[in-house]
């Protein structure tokens, strides 16, 4: 072998060691990059490892603590997980009898819940659904629903979730308050005709007593003594004040049965229009200490309600200097009125007393003993109350509230 | 470029050529690998460039010639390293159609740093294919070469005409006909 070939075939060894120990090292380099990935790979593994155990502890205790049913359907309608609740409500056992939803479905609500699963598939979920499903066992519950889509990484909806109510108890109380609430408007309409037939039939002999007993008395006018003439006197006044009564009844009975729409009534009208009204007499003088507000409420009832209590002052006024003073005082929700006279006043025992019906404390003609549990009927109309302050002798105020 | 090309290279010199001529051209050339080569490893193109020349100076063939040849010899490397690759396909055309939306994909996942050429297809028949072909290394004949022997190694041949669009090679229409 020539000198030339053995410096070829030693370059040539030279460059395969060479070659050999740059692949190594490339290798090396590579397998030690490999190596940091992969641990740093474990690492980010393991934290995602007890990230999802986390959620999935947290997901499992949600699904598990809930009162209400839980269920989990594929987008056919498939059930693929039901909670505790969700067994006992719908009956069901999923992992042994297939379900779709389409079986729980009442027959007259399906138009319903075809709407509402399109709602879902379109906006991704659904509040509020209300309606029928059918249990295992053939039972009917109404049910609230709130649904929503699940979505996988690529926000492809993969699945459905609702959570259940059963108000099969709160549907059933609205039924049957609804159907109490006919009941009653019909018996009250009953009522009401009632009374207006008895008041009816109850005047019209008591009209007769009247003219038979005037008859008499002006037929025999020569005949009757002082007393006698007197007691006929008394008889035409119990007559007059057992018409009266009659007709408070009724009233009082109508009230309440009013449908007529609340109104903005105007408080100081109201009053301005009852003092031409109630012919107050000049030795009694009615003030109104501040203007009085314009409130949503019933025209006619209001002008009872302060018809009454002004009534009742100038009825049971004893001094010769009368002063009946009516005023307001505005809180945030409500408006306090008082109204104070200077009259005979009213002994505390009554306090309670005086707003039951027929519970008059003057025998007098007429005074009915019905005005103020009319007062206090109309208050209960609009959500206020009332209530009284007095001295016998002295002087009484009546406070009440009305609603703003 | 791939180490792997500079060791076939060598490799397909020295059988040719025998060992003499590989360490001429490597002494010849100035090379900042020093000829040491490893298949694993990443060079400069000029390096390649060189060893051409000067292949091309002592065997008088051109170097269009002899990328040809080389690139016929490196089909084989890529036929024993890659065979399910190759599996996929199931005709010529359709494969070397895909060169940009599959083969090079492919060869990203392994080699993220290669530096590519792009190969564009302009007309695709069942039996014809029209590509441009642009890359600063003007190789355009060691493509040639691979789709020779893509068409070999599915039992056929194809008769493929290069139409140079710069004068330089970096952009070469190759029109392909299945014969």
């Amino acid at each position: 072998m020539s000198q030339k070939e053995i410096d070829i075939l030693k370059r040539a060894i030279l460059r395969e060691k060479g070659a050999r120990k740059a692949a190594e090292k490339i290798l090396e380099d590579k397998s030690r990059e490999l190596y940091v990935t992969s641990e740093e790979l474990k690492t980010t593994n393991l934290k995602l490892e007890q990230l999802l155990d986390e959620k999935s502890t947290q997901l499992q205790g949600v699904f598990e603590n809930i009162i209400d049913a839980y269920v989990v359907m594929d987008l056919k309608g498939n059930i693929i997980k039901f909670n505790d609740p969700a067994v006992v409500l719908f009956g069901y056992d999923i992992d042994n009898e297939p379900l779709n939803v389409i079986n729980l479905i009442y027959k007259k609500d399906y138009k319903y819940a075809m709407k509402s699963f399109k709602k879902l598939q379109e906006n991704g979920f659904f509040t509020n659904y209300r309606a029928r499903i059918h249990t295992k066992n053939k039972d009917i519950k109404w049910v609230h629903i709130n649904a929503s889509l699940i979505f996988n990484k690529q926000k492809k909806p993969i699945a459905a979730q609702g959570i259940v109510r059963d108000i099969t108890d709160l549907k059933n109380l609205e039924l049957q308050k609804e159907s109490l609430l006919k009941k009653v408007e019909k018996s009250n309409d009953e009522l009401q005709e009632y009374a207006h037939i008895v008041s009816h039939d109850l005047k019209s002999p008591l009209r007769s007593i009247d003219a038979l007993v005037s008859w008499i008395k002006e037929d025999n006018q020569e005949h009757l003594d002082a007393a006698s003439l007197q007691n006929f006197e008394l008889i035409s006044g119990t007559l007059e004040k057992m018409e009266n009564l009659i007709s408070s009844i009724l009233s009082y009975s109508s009230i309440g049965f009013d449908s007529v729409k609340k109104e903005m009534v105007n408080l100081n009208t109201i009053v301005q229009d009852l003092n031409k009204i109630l012919m107050i007499p000049e030795h009694i003088t009615v003030k109104v200490k501040s203007k009085l507000p314009t409130i949503k409420g019933h025209q006619t009832k209001l002008e009872q309600l302060f018809q009454n209590l002004i009534g009742n002052a100038v009825k049971f006024m004893d001094k010769e200097d009368g002063l009946i003073e009516i005023d307001v005082k505005e809180t945030p929700s409500y408006y306090e009125f008082s109204i104070k006279d200077n009259g005979i006043g009213i002994d505390k025992k009554y306090h309670e007393k005086i707003f039951k019906i027929f519970n008059s404390l003057n025998e007098r003609k007429d005074s009915t003993g019905i005005g103020l549990s009319i007062v206090k009927k109309i208050i209960d109309i609009h959500n206020g109350e009332i209530w009284l302050d007095s001295e016998v002798g002295e002087y009484t105020t009546f406070y009440f509230t009305l609603k703003k | 470029m791939k180490g792997i090309v500079f060791t076939e290279f060598l490799d397909l010199v020295e059988t040719k050529f025998g060992l003499e001529m590989v360490d001429k051209i490597i002494e010849q050339s100035e090379l900042d690998s020093n000829g040491i080569y490893t298949s694993v490893g990443t060079y400069k193109f000029s390096e390649m460039l060189q060893l051409l020349q000067h292949l091309s100076t002592h065997t008088g063939i051109d170097i269009d010639t002899l990328l040809l040849v080389y690139a016929e010899h490196f089909f084989s490397v890529l036929e024993a390293s890659y065979p399910g690759l190759l599996a996929t396909y199931k005709d010529p055309i359709e494969m070397i159609s895909s060169i940009e939306n599959h083969i090079h994909v492919e060869v990203r996942k392994i080699y993220p740093d290669a530096e590519l050429p792009t190969f564009i297809v302009e007309e695709k028949t069942e039996n014809s294919l029209i590509m441009i072909y642009k890359s600063s290394r003007a190789m355009h004949h060691f493509g040639l070469g691979l789709m020779n022997k893509t068409f070999e190694h599915f039992n056929s041949t194809a008769t493929i005409v290069l139409e140079k669009i710069k004068e330089d090679g970096t952009e070469v229409k190759f029109i392909i006909n299945k014969n």
